[in-house]
């Protein structure tokens, strides 16, 4: 199957500086809207979302770590993601030919099962109409529509980045996109250079080269500094983490007392 | 009517199949979907040409380069600029939102006289025309009582044209009260003036250096310039680059550091001199430096051999005397160490003994001038203006001091000191200040001692701001004539904070003005014409893009075309041109100033008696804490253990918490002699016992819904202390208590 | 002044006293409406609904009436498939109950979704891997079928009787009725199933998650088979709620009686299924994926491991005992301590799969959140309730729903004029004279 992508991500932890950049970069790329108050991070439209985790120990053996978390665009078996399976409406899918997990604000309903079937919290529910401060409307972008109260939405991997490269492509005649014409608006801003984004299927994209993921076996990677995200719920994230830390690798999925040699984090 | 089962099954049949087939339901299901789609108070955004125009970010003084993208006029997107020397196509989460300020509620839409009291917030538009006479109007008044040197002028913007034109308006006008607001750079300025004699900007070859040795500098948290120190993190997390950060408290730094050694906040200098102490008992050195480059390390040598024995110093700031050994040893050892200072982003200046300490560190080990250590970089010199041919009343307003007592004879190395003005002003019955005009500046925030700040500001008669927003500083004043944002103008923007290499970029119109507004350039030259044929004549430009593009002589093109400009010969700069003194050498001592630097530390206000807490403020990429106010994307990544609602939250050690019967949420009076304030209880593990720290950045008043009233300003629970030797505020915190409520 | 419409020889209260006794629930129900129309104008920001809390009060009110409402389909499937012909004396208010739960079960799904214009998206861009959709599907099937064997019913009233078409109607219906209670039964088993399913196949969340065969999770079998068991007991529950506000006897105790001791061996092996699901998940599902028991019941103000032990001890073996014993069951106290007991542990099992889902932290770096509903969702959730007790009301009014009330209640010394139509004042006699 020469069509067959995977996109994912690698994002190093131990160059995340948390600085927030990559959920802006997001929110400004994609029309995602705000709230005079957005402290109630339970009703706040991040799709991306960076979480800070601590080592639990007491001063001065106590340690953060910063992770950003877009949606894992899991890919499960033959991409039965956790949300995408259970959508009533196929509201939204997983593209066997990018895998991508998407979106479809106009068909989706509003009942929220995705939202309860996904782990990570990567799916936000539009609880209030978007509402910009008049001159505000004005920069936003034609390239992704703004959602309207009812609906869910979540991280696209920019997809609308990936169509525009695509058009470009056929344009040209071609069918391939290289590496750089296609690149996620987060992974552009991050001024630590801590987001990798590209096809893990490509043996020439560095996404691949830096965790070279096991394709039979649900994209599992050998990397002593690599993880995912509740890797042992089967949902096969395609958003790979490096950190060098052993107890933020650990921080990321759930182990049993006695699997449990270090701390595990909890966020503050 | 019978029914038998057949005329029932078809009567069931058919009204089933009749209104399934009949078009009413289908038509009102798609009339239901495409509307609920389409509901009208949802915008469509417009679609149009796409197009990129390349500027610099002048949000902060990391000044990156940016490309916005447009469809048609709209500006929809700013990114990061490829290629641009400082940034390279990242960008900080700030410079993401600058079109929330541009399109934003807060931007004042045209001049505004006030009306009603100060700060009512009751306004009339009026015209550019009447606005700018109105300034004039109280200037010539001033003038003509000979009391030109009773206007002031606070500037935000440290160099440039835009800087040089206010001065040149100052000095045509008569008055010495220029004043910009303050930050490390200064501090900076003052250590390489003192121990190296020259007027330059420190540079750091982060780029090159294998281990950099933070006292508290925020190297991920915005020091210096944000996105190039981000990126140099991120080089040394691969190239193997070595950390080590000191502060009470583990910041973002801290975390991403290869070691964080908490240390007695305040004792920073012991810190350096202990190091320096290991350092020079362990002949670890840079012989070639100290003996060829270097004047007066005999005396100094001695006084740290005395004084600073890593017994004593671990006693002061808390810190393993095993700890002091080893990491001066690791230091001292590396082929291409760096000691850099500057707390958190460095906004504030810091005690100069403390920065000269800290730049003494690098001189031991030879990191003055060479790869990987700290460079003294020339100030652009592009702006070469003919000399302002003052009248007689401008001359003799000059002959008046300034009323900080800049360059006089207790601070004759300091070109401008903000908190002093307002001390200063604040101590005199009838204000020595009649008239205040404010650029790019809101002191009325973002200065310590906010009450101070206010009363001052109540006292003087007239101020009139330049600002694009309704800040603070705008909102109390008189008179607004609001100024362009970066994104609609143009502007040289020389230099960039803590960068090793001259630059100068240019921020050009990205779009047309969305409002009535007015380049600040174009005003101060509109005013001055209108102050008679002296000032006037200073000001011989038709405007000041004409000014701009005139000054900027050969330059432009390139400054054009590219969007800065660089000096491709650029290396480092000679040993002539980093140390000016007639012997050549670095001063670790310095004979020719009668100032006696030895190092005091800066002792925090309030006695432990009674505020048996120390508070200090900490920074956060999400948290602009000065020049601008957060934009809605920026406060809503927030985290909820910092703003909640309206509340700020303050951490504390859990066993802080314990000693004072907090918890996590509760709420509590945080009361220090400038002020209290309530706050909410954050317990974290990464702060020392006995310190609680505030994020810096909150408590607006001013701006919009979505910034104001959220959270409580550091500015109103911390004052300024004078540094003794540049006069400037060293304050790093101050002593606090914790009530339950 | 509605004695023409009510059912002959039965008696009825005044239609004074009947609109005064309903007012303060229409009352309720008119707030509900109101709660409700806010929901549809302004969205579900009415709600305490959240990111995290996707599902909540709504959904929960949902999996649980429907649960109750399942005496429709399992005493249709005991009557008209097994044949246990005494159940006819107590399908029709089984019936009346369950187009009750499975109506307001439907409303509350049009309330609760972001966009209820859009609700019929379910069955025209179908996914049939959701078990929504099958849900979905399903309960409106279900819901017409209650429907056509409700309407029969509507058709023995008096008045409407009179008219030869629906007298004719109602009896055609009542033909075929075995067919749509096949129907029924069949379709229920599935979306009682799917109901459980909705919950069983989120293998992102560990506490929900149940293996199972082939497409379906453990879960689908339990809520089929507890909605079974437990269906019939709030039919139980709610003939004696009649019977004592009535204060007459309206079903056979032998009917009864035959309904508890189903129930009660039901109940046994859904409790045995239960507790042998509990231990698998707890020993082998919830380790697989890193999760300890208690993982799920600690570190949080409310989700304590006392839900377990009340769910499977208080609201299960206890009831279960109570029933399949002949002395429990017949005693009146115990009997309806059982019921009691099993519908609320129905309650709590179906809000345990709706919420505690949701509570328990998946990401180890994310706490529990808490929440609770707004007055909006409160006083919608009590639709139901209003709205069940209004209908209810009105069929039992005017409609013969319990085919033994004559029977059981003789209208004596009645002369039959007087019964043709009885007046206020005959009806006032009535009272006292028994009294
Ligand atoms: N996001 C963002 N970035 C910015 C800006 C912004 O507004 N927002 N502004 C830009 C500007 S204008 C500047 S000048 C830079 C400055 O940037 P930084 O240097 O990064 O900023 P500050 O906020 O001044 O840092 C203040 C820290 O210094 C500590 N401090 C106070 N007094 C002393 C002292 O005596 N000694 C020492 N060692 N530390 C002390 C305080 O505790 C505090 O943590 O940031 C630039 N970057
Ligand atoms: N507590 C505390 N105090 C500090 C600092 C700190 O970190 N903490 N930092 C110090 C430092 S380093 C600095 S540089 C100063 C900065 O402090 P100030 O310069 O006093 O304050 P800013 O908020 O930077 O003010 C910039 C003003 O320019 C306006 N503005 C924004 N964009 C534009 C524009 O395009 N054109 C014009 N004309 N106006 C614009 C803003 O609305 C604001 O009114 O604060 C100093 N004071
Ligand atoms: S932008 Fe980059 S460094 Fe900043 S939080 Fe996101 S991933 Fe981390
Ligand atoms: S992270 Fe959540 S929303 Fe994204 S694909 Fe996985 S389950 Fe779906
Ligand atoms: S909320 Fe929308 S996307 Fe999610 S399951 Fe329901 S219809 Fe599908
Ligand atoms: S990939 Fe695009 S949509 Fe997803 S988090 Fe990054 S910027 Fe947002
Ligand atoms: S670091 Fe400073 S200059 Fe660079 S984008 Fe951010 S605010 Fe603008
Ligand atoms: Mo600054």
């Amino acid at each position: 199957m020469r069509d067959e992508k995977k996109y994912g991500m690698v994002i190093d932890l131990d160059k995340c500086t948390g600085c927030g950049a990559c959920m802006v970069a997001c929110m400004a790329e994609n029309n995602v809207p705000f709230k005079e108050d957005e402290s109630n991070k339970l009703d706040s439209i991040t799709w991306m979302r960076v979480y800070k985790l601590t080592n639990e120990k007491p001063f001065p053996e106590a340690d953060i770590c910063y992770i950003p978390r877009p949606c894992m665009h899991c890919e499960a078996d033959h991409g039965h993601s956790p949300c995408v399976s259970v959508c009533p409406a196929t509201a939204t899918d997983y593209s066997l030919r990018t895998g991508i997990v998407s979106q479809i604000y106009s068909r989706c309903i509003g009942c929220r099962y995705c939202m309860v079937a996904c782990p990570y919290h990567a799916r936000y529910f539009n609880w209030w109409d978007p509402v910009w401060p008049s001159d505000m409307e004005k920069y936003l972008s034609p390239n992704v529509s703004p959602r309207m109260r009812g609906v869910v939405e979540k991280c696209s991997f920019c997809f609308h980045r990936y169509q525009l490269a695509m058009d470009k492509a056929f344009l040209e005649k071609r069918r391939e996109l290289k590496e750089n014409e296609y690149q996620t608006a987060c992974a552009q801003a991050c001024p630590a250079d801590a987001i990798t984004f590209g096809d893990l299927n490509n043996p020439e994209h560095a996404v691949q080269q830096l965790v070279r993921p096991d394709r039979k076996n649900g994209g599992r990677t050998k990397h002593p500094r690599a993880f995912r995200l509740l890797e042992r719920l089967g949902t096969n994230p395609k958003i790979y983490y490096l950190s060098s830390r052993e107890w933020v690798r650990r921080a990321g999925d759930n182990y049993l007392k006695k699997e449990n040699k270090t701390l595990s984090g909890r966020s503050t | 009517m019978n029914i038998n089962r057949r005329s029932f099954l078809s009567f069931v049949i058919g009204s089933a199949a009749g209104t399934t087939l009949s078009p009413l339901p289908w038509k009102m299901q798609d009339d239901s979907a495409i509307w609920s789609q389409n509901w009208p108070w949802v915008p469509v955004p417009k679609d149009g040409e796409a197009n990129y125009t390349h500027s610099t970010c002048t949000l902060c003084s990391g000044h990156c380069g940016i490309t916005i993208r447009k469809i048609d006029d709209r500006a929809v997107k700013i990114e990061g600029m490829k290629g641009h020397p400082v940034n390279d196509g990242g960008i900080c989460i700030l410079g993401l939102s600058g079109l929330q300020l541009l399109y934003g509620p807060s931007r004042v839409k045209t001049p505004l006289r006030r009306e009603g009291k100060r700060g009512e917030g009751k306004w009339k538009k009026i015209s550019w025309d009447t606005a700018i006479s109105e300034v004039a109007y109280r200037l010539v008044e001033l003038r003509s009582k000979g009391q030109s040197h009773t206007l002031g002028f606070i500037s935000g913007s440290e160099q440039g044209t835009i800087t040089a034109l206010s001065k040149r308006f100052m000095t045509a006008y008569g008055s010495r009260n220029f004043l910009q607001t303050p930050s490390m750079d200064d501090s900076y300025a003052m250590v390489l003036n003192l121990m190296q004699g020259v007027d330059a900007q420190a540079g750091f070859d982060f780029e090159n250096t294998d281990f950099v040795l933070s006292f508290g500098s925020g190297i991920i948290e915005g020091w210096g310039s944000p996105v190039r120190m981000f990126r140099a993190n991120s080089h040394w997390r691969t190239n193997g680059g070595k950390v080590v950060q000191i502060e009470p408290r583990l910041s973002n730094t801290a975390a991403k550091s290869d070691k964080w050694i908490p240390i007695n906040p305040g004792t920073e200098a012991d810190l350096a001199f202990g190091l320096a102490h290991v350092i020079i008992k362990q002949s670890l050195y840079d012989r070639d430096f100290i003996d060829n480059h270097s004047s007066g390390f005999d005396h100094w040598k001695k006084r740290v051999l005395d004084e600073y024995h890593p017994g004593k110093v671990a006693k002061t700031t808390g810190i393993d005397n095993s700890t002091i050994i080893s990491l001066a040893r690791d230091f001292a050892r590396r082929s291409r160490p760096l000691a850099i200072c500057g707390k958190g982003q460095g906004k504030t200046p810091g005690s100069s003994g403390e920065f000269m300490a800290v730049h003494a560190l690098n001189a031991l080990v030879g990191s003055i001038n060479r790869k990987g250590g700290v460079w003294a970089v020339p100030r652009p010199g592009y702006i070469d203006w003919p000399e302002v041919k003052m009248d007689k009343t401008a001359a003799k307003g000059l002959q008046q001091r300034r009323v900080d007592g800049a360059g006089d004879k207790k601070y004759p190395k300091s070109g401008s000191l903000l908190n002093r003005f307002f001390k200063m002003i604040h101590s005199k019955e009838i204000s020595p200040i009649q008239a205040l005009l404010v650029s790019d500046a809101n002191p009325r925030y973002t200065l310590p001692d906010s009450k101070t700040i206010k009363e001052v500001f109540d006292k003087i008669p007239f101020v009139a701001s330049f600002s694009s927003f309704m800040d603070e500083t705008a909102a109390n004043s008189d008179l607004i004539l609001p100024n362009h944002i970066y994104l609609e103008r143009y502007e040289d923007v020389p230099g960039v904070t803590g960068l090793q290499k001259p630059i100068v970029s240019l921020s050009r119109p990205v779009v047309k003005p969305q409002f009535n507004t007015k380049h600040v350039g174009d005003v101060i030259i509109g005013l001055a014409k209108q102050l008679g044929k002296g000032t006037a004549d200073a000001f011989a430009w038709e405007n000041y893009e004409n000014c701009l593009e005139k000054t900027m002589g050969k330059m432009w093109k390139t400054l054009i075309e590219a969007g800065f400009w660089t000096d491709p010969n650029f290396k480092k700069p000679k040993w002539d041109k980093i140390l000016d003194f007639s012997s050549g050498k670095f001063a670790f001592l310095n004979n020719n100033t009668s100032i006696d630097y030895q190092y005091r530390p800066v002792k925090l206000e309030g006695e432990p008696t009674s505020f048996p807490l120390t508070l200090i403020p900490y920074d956060s990429m999400r948290l602009a804490n000065g020049f601008i106010g957060d934009p809605p994307f920026v406060i809503k990544t927030v985290e909820d253990t910092v703003l909640k609602k309206k509340d700020s939250f303050v951490e504390i050690n859990p066993k802080t918490a314990r000693a004072f019967s907090l918890s996590e949420g509760s709420y509590a009076v945080l009361t220090t002699l400038k002020g209290s304030a309530r706050v909410r209880i954050h317990l974290f593990d990464g702060i020392m016992p006995g310190i609680v720290a505030i994020p810096s950045g909150l408590g607006h008043t001013a701006y919009d819904k979505f910034l104001s009233g959220k959270g409580v300003n550091v500015n109103e629970l911390i004052g300024s202390v004078e540094d003794p030797v540049s006069g400037l505020n060293a304050a790093w915190g101050i002593r606090a208590k914790l009530n339950k409520t | 002044m509605d004695n023409a419409l009510i059912p002959k020889e039965v008696k009825r209260c005044p239609f004074s006293q009947f609109i005064i006794l309903l007012g303060p629930v229409v009352g309720v129900l008119l707030l509900g409406v109101f709660a409700m129309s806010l929901v549809w104008l302004k969205g579900l920001n009415q709600t305490n609904m959240n990111d995290a809390y996707g599902f909540a009060a709504w959904i929960w009110a949902d999996l649980t009436v429907i649960a109750l409402g399942g005496g429709a389909f399992f005493t249709g499937f005991l009557r008209y498939i097994i044949g246990k012909d005494e159940l006819k004396n107590i399908i029709n208010y089984a019936v009346l109950i369950g187009v009750i739960c499975y109506s307001s079960a439907l409303l509350i799904l049009g309330i609760d979704i972001g966009q209820p214009l859009r609700g019929w998206f379910i069955f025209w861009h179908a996914n049939v891997h959701s078990m929504l959709t099958e849900v979905a599907f399903c309960l409106t099937v279900y819901l017409g079928v209650l429907i056509i064997e409700f309407v029969p019913l509507i058709m023995e009233n008096r008045q409407i009787d009179r008219v030869p078409f629906f007298h004719h109607l109602g009896h055609r219906m009542h033909e075929i009725m075995a067919v749509f209670a096949a129907t029924g039964a069949y379709l229920s088993f599935f979306h009682q199933g799917s109901l459980g399913g909705v919950a069983g196949v989120l293998f992102g969340r560990p506490f929900a998650f149940r293996e199972g065969v082939f497409i379906w999770p453990w879960t689908f079998f339990l809520f089929t088979w507890s909605a079974a068991a437990v269906g019939p007991c709030f039919t139980m529950l709610i003939t004696r709620i009649t019977e004592k506000i009535t204060q007459k006897k309206l079903v056979k105790e032998n009917v009864i009686q035959l309904l508890a001791k189903i129930s009660g061996w039901m109940l046994t092996t859904y409790i045995i299924a239960k507790i042998i699901d509990t231990w698998y998940w707890a020993a082998v599902t919830a380790p697989s994926k890193g999760f300890t028991l208690m993982d799920f019941y600690s570190n949080n103000p409310l989700y304590g491991i006392w839900i377990l032990v009340v769910e499977i001890v208080i609201f299960g073996v206890v009831p279960a005992a109570i029933l399949i014993i002949e002395k429990g069951r017949r005693h009146p106290i115990l009997f309806i301590t059982a019921v009691v007991l099993a519908v609320l542990g129905v309650c709590l099992n179906r809000w345990v799969m709706v919420l505690q889902v949701m509570a328990v932290p998946v990401l180890p770096f994310e706490g529990w959140p808490m929440y609770f509903p707004s007055w909006q969702e409160i006083a919608t959730t009590m639709i139901p309730v209003t709205y069940g007790i209004v209908f209810i009301s009105l069929a039992y009014r005017y409609l013969p729903i319990f085919p033994q009330e004559q029977e059981l209640n003789p209208m004596g010394q009645m002369g039959p004029g007087e019964q043709e139509k009885p007046s206020i004042l005959s009806d006032r006699k009535l009272r006292s004279a028994e009294t």
